[in-house]
């Protein structure tokens, strides 16, 4: 027994410096997972073309794919990442200082964040405003910051239903939080005269005070699992999600989405810049990694072809709302010519 | 006589009141005990109905038959009849002028899209296998199965709602009449859903299946049984009947003991640190995901080994000894062979645990989506916990019903090995 | 040194197959065996006897170094094997415990086959070259055990199916197979009903021809129907010892006097 796991070992040892030595031939993507059913129909259809080896994506989130993507170039890392929002100075700074100097930044569409509710409720129509004296932490009453006295929508407005505000959202681990705080709670802040002093005298302060959401049950972090939402939203009419446009989209039977400050939260809407809660799409690549992964740059073809992110392109059936079709042609441009982003 | 003995003359009514108290008290706690099993076999029970209730109709996959025209100059292959042309060929075309034919009235890009919707994206891939396998069809007009769209098969299976005419339908009108249409000429049909159990995982719910997690489930758990049965068992071996028992030894066993119980999730960091960024391993193999498994498993084989020896009864030990056998051929002789039942059970139910783990395996990248079946323990690959995971998290319809059904085959698995545990544990039970 | 062994004549010291010179065991702190001094005669069957706990199996297990198995367990003094220390640095223990076989009090064939347990012993220390000799080890083995005739058709069969005096005799042809010069018993009939005992009494009787017996036994019958010399033990020291008929007609001790005839047990 004592020769042949001294022999097993041997043969694990061989084995684990040779993984190290043979080269990647597989694109690697990481990052967001709201791109991610983006970024791996494209994966999918560029290896069904059968010259490459389809590229395996993993849902790391952005910021931990961001930590992954510029943690240096090799085979060792990945060679793009997908990101719900565009990469921070510091993010950059990093990279660059792992040696990731050239970075192509990709535009591929936009994604809505919708609030939404089961059909058999009655329809919705809210504005960022009210949306955020519902869902904050403290809301400005007579000047200044209480804590969050609202129990019912129709305390707020009356023409909202009187029903109890039960809205169900996403942790602050997730991108679509961090997006629907700058997006919604930031800019409905701005319009508070209370918050907007407070941004000139206290920029922390007013930081803390748009983004913390109230925690006295009127919010339900319901975990990153969308699909547990849709079910919980079915099963109670008088509450509210937050989540992505695609899965309003695929549960269109069951679910509706509420207009925000006017405007109903559709393909078209969003497409045209109108629904306000919108963000664009990023992936992240590696210019160096060029050349030294097989595939990338057809990848890239892929991703920025008519027929993947056109308007009725498969992405779309997927649910990511388009570029109109001009950015479309600038941005593809960029990509395919493999533009360093400068910042 | 009889009547005046203590036992038959009528106890004070003190003692029957005790009795009677004894006896209630009892009662209720057999009621008690009846009631937890009641309520733990009613939770197990909704959780298998729910599961297979959700899960049976994905075993089910919808087909469309289509009159397939192999039309060279469709497939743009002109004369070239080499394997290369074939494999190029547009299918997609294919299907597409087919369908047009098949319903002539059917006009104007939308609807032609419509139209085209109603077959899978992936169907192309049926055509290519034929014609590979008999060039001969070029020319010909066939009727082939085509697999259907995934909101027609959910339509079919009545998850998506067939009445025209409802608000925000997955399904156009003009849709629902085809599958209508359909089903009337015999066109449409429900069959085993093989493609579940033969392909990788995709994007699109009607094309993806589960063979590449169970192959990479097997690949790790294969690494996993090879590191940690060995090194288990002489470490228990070692630990039980060689090491001298003295503080080192002490501090070692309940080191052991500890790790049992830490998070495996931790395990999966010191995968990361140790195996991929210190040894350079590849990201996402089966080899790297099964060391990690080995590293969650051994102690419970380790606990369970040492349990197994120290129940091998002295008396074998001695009369071993007696006969002039060494201590190592005593144990191995002797000992190992009496309580492998019971490492082999330890081991077994071990294994089980590991295959459904998945929090260690999103740190060394084995959360991902792999499309391609592993070819080797080197190769990416997920394994079925993990499939399960990320088909919970996507959004189409059709994924909600695959969800249920992989955890109904993860359950077969880790059925399968919890029997072969009890087979085992009552083959080898032995009577001293 | 006790009367008798100061006696102990160069004759005696001759014939002695195992010999003990201030023989002291310890377990810990507690002193269970004192200043033993014992020979063991070639071809004979010697008998200790004595009440619990008098260290009569303590003694035993010195023989073939069992002992060393038990923690805390300290052996000081001489104990000789044919003239040569027992407990010298240099003694490959296993190769004493080949010529120094033991049987326990209860019965502990392995659960193996009828064959393989009395094959182990030959097996392991390499006594037979091939097959043909492994089976005339084992039949020999079980015949002089007087167990062959009731098992020869079922060689395959577990040993643990056995009845406890066949366990027991098997037990026995397993510590012959592997030829021992000394065969070491301690209260091996205790667990069997007196038909297995006589049986196995019997069977000592007809082992005596080649092998030295030393049998630790609760009952003064059986040392008196089976040994030629007996030694009494008693709180750890050796009391008494000669041959069977003198102690058990005429004692010298007042100890043994009295364990004897019964007043104290």
């Amino acid at each position: 027994m004592n020769k042949s796991l001294a022999v097993a070992a041997v043969a694990l040892a061989t084995v684990a410096f040779a993984g190290a030595a043979q080269a990647r031939d597989q694109i690697r993507i990481v990052g967001s997972s709201t791109v991610y059913p983006f970024t791996t129909a494209v994966a999918e259809q560029f290896g069904k073309a059968g010259k490459f080896k389809t590229p395996v994506v993993e849902s790391t989130g952005t910021g931990g794919g961001f930590k992954l993507f510029c943690a240096g170039v090799g085979p060792d890392h990945p060679d793009l990442t997908n990101a719900s929002r565009a990469i921070k100075k510091s993010e950059f700074e990093t990279c660059a200082k792992n040696g990731v100097a050239d970075v192509v930044e990709m535009k591929v569409g936009y994604d809505g964040i919708v609030l939404a509710a089961s059909k058999k409720a009655k329809h919705m129509d809210i504005t960022r405003q009210q949306m955020f004296l519902a869902l904050a932490k403290d809301v400005p009453q007579g000047g200044k910051l209480v804590p969050n006295p609202y129990t019912m929508w129709n305390q707020i407005d009356p023409k909202l239903p009187a029903a109890k505000i039960e809205v169900l959202g996403p942790p602050p681990t997730s991108g679509t939080r961090d997006a629907f705080v700058e997006l919604v709670m930031e800019a409905a802040a701005e319009t508070f005269p209370e918050l907007k002093e407070l941004k000139k005298s206290d920029e922390k302060a007013f930081k803390k005070a748009y983004s913390s959401v109230r925690e006295d049950g009127g919010y339900v972090e319901a975990g990153e699992n969308d699909n547990l939402i849709v079910q919980k939203l079915d099963a109670n009419p008088n509450a509210f999600g937050i989540f992505g446009y695609s899965f309003l989209d695929q549960n269109s039977d069951k679910l509706q989405g509420s207009m925000v400050d006017g405007v109903a939260p559709t393909f078209d809407n969003i497409a045209a810049s109108k629904y306000p809660v919108s963000r664009p799409l990023f992936v992240y690549a590696k210019k160096a990694h060029v050349g030294q992964i097989p595939g990338i740059k057809e990848y890239l073809a892929e991703y920025t072809s008519e027929k993947a992110w056109g308007k009725t392109g498969y992405l779309a059936d997927k649910g990511l709302i388009p570029m109109p079709d001009s950015e479309r042609k600038e941005w593809a441009a960029k990509i395919n010519g493999l533009e360093a982003l400068k910042m | 006589m009889a009547e005046n003995s203590s036992l038959v003359r009528s106890t004070p009514a003190a003692m029957a009141a005790r009795l009677k108290r004894r006896y209630a008290a009892e009662t209720r706690f057999r009621l008690a005990g009846i009631t937890a099993i009641a309520l733990a076999l009613g939770f197990l029970a909704t959780l298998i109905f729910t599961i297979f209730s959700n899960g049976l109709t994905a075993f089910v996959q919808t087909s469309v038959k289509v009159e397939v025209a192999f039309d060279p100059e469709v497939l743009g292959i002109g004369n070239d009849r080499s394997p290369d042309a074939l494999a190029g060929a547009n299918y997609g075309q294919v299907i597409k002028e087919s369908l047009y034919k098949q319903f002539p009235t059917v006009e104007g890009r939308s609807e032609r899209r419509e139209l085209v919707g109603l077959v899978s994206s992936g169907a192309d891939i049926t055509l290519r296998k034929m014609l590979a396998a008999n060039p001969a069809l070029i020319g010909t007009t066939q009727s082939v199965w085509l697999i259907a769209g995934d909101d027609i098969d959910m339509a079919m299976k009545g998850h998506i709602s067939r009445t025209p005419g409802a608000d925000g339908n997955r399904l156009t009108d003009r849709q629902l009449g085809w599958i209508g249409d359909l089903e009337r000429q015999g066109a449409i049909r429900k069959g085993f859903n093989t493609t579940l159990f033969t392909t990788g995982d995709s994007r699109e719910p009607e094309l993806a299946g589960l063979w590449g997690a169970v192959v990479g489930s097997f690949f790790s758990l294969s690494i996993t049984l090879i590191v940690c049965f060995p090194l288990g068992v002489a470490t228990a071996v070692y630990l039980e009947e060689f090491a001298p028992k003295n503080k080192w030894t002490d501090i070692i066993e309940v080191n052991i003991n500890n790790l049992a119980a830490v998070p495996s999730v931790v395990f999966g960091l010191l995968g990361l640190a140790i195996f991929l960024n210190f040894f350079g391993m590849p990201r996402s193999a089966p080899l790297v995901g099964g060391l990690v498994l080995a590293l969650i498993s051994l102690p419970t084989i380790i606990i369970a080994g040492r349990a197994a020896l120290k129940a091998v009864p002295p008396s074998i030990r001695e009369a071993a000894l007696g006969l002039g056998a060494s201590k190592q051929q005593m144990v191995t002789d002797h000992v190992l062979p009496l309580a492998m039942p019971g490492i082999l059970t330890g081991t077994i139910l071990g294994m089980a645990h590991a295959l459904g783990e998945t929090a260690p395996l999103l740190m060394i990248g084995m959360v991902a989506f792999i499309v391609d079946i592993p070819a080797s323990p080197m190769d990416p690959a997920a394994v079925l916990p993990v499939q399960v995971y990320l088909w919970a998290d996507s959004p189409e319809r059709a994924f909600v019903e695959r969800t249920s059904a992989a955890i109904m085959v993860l359950l077969f698995f880790l059925g399968m090995m919890n029997l072969a545990a009890i087979l085992l544990r009552k083959k080898f039970e032995r009577r001293w | 040194m006790t009367a008798q062994t100061a006696a102990a004549s160069l004759a005696d010291r001759r014939l002695a197959k195992v010999s003990s010179r201030d023989v002291n065991v310890f377990y810990g702190e507690k002193h269970a065996l004192k200043h033993v001094d014992l020979d063991i005669r070639a071809n004979e069957v010697t008998a200790l006897i004595g009440p619990s706990g008098c260290g009569k199996s303590t003694y035993l297990r010195c023989i073939n170094r069992m002992n060393d198995l038990i923690e805390n367990c300290q052996v000081t003094g001489s104990l000789s094997l044919d003239g040569d220390d027992v407990y010298d640095k240099k003694v490959d223990v296993v190769q004493l415990r080949a010529r120094v076989g033991m049987v326990f009090q209860k019965p502990n064939p392995f659960p193996k086959s009828i064959y393989d347990n009395v094959a182990y012993g030959p097996r392991i220390h390499g006594m037979a070259r091939d097959q043909a000799e492994l089976d005339e080890v084992v039949m020999s083995s079980l015949e002089r055990a007087g167990l062959l005739a009731e098992v020869k058709d079922r060689l395959e069969e577990p040993g643990t199916g056995l009845s406890g005096g066949q366990q027991q005799r098997l037990c026995i042809a397993r510590a012959i197979a592997v030829s021992p010069e000394v065969i070491l018993m301690d209260e091996p009939c205790s667990a069997l009903d007196p038909i297995a005992t006589a049986k196995v009494e019997e069977l000592i009787d007809e082992l005596r021809e080649n092998f030295t017996i030393v049998i630790v036994t609760h009952s003064m019958q059986q040392a008196a129907r089976v040994s030629q010399r007996t030694a009494f033990f008693h709180l750890g020291e050796l009391v008494e010892v000669g041959d069977t008929e003198q102690i058990f007609t005429n004692p010298q001790h007042p100890l043994t006097q009295g364990y004897i005839t019964g007043r104290f047990g």
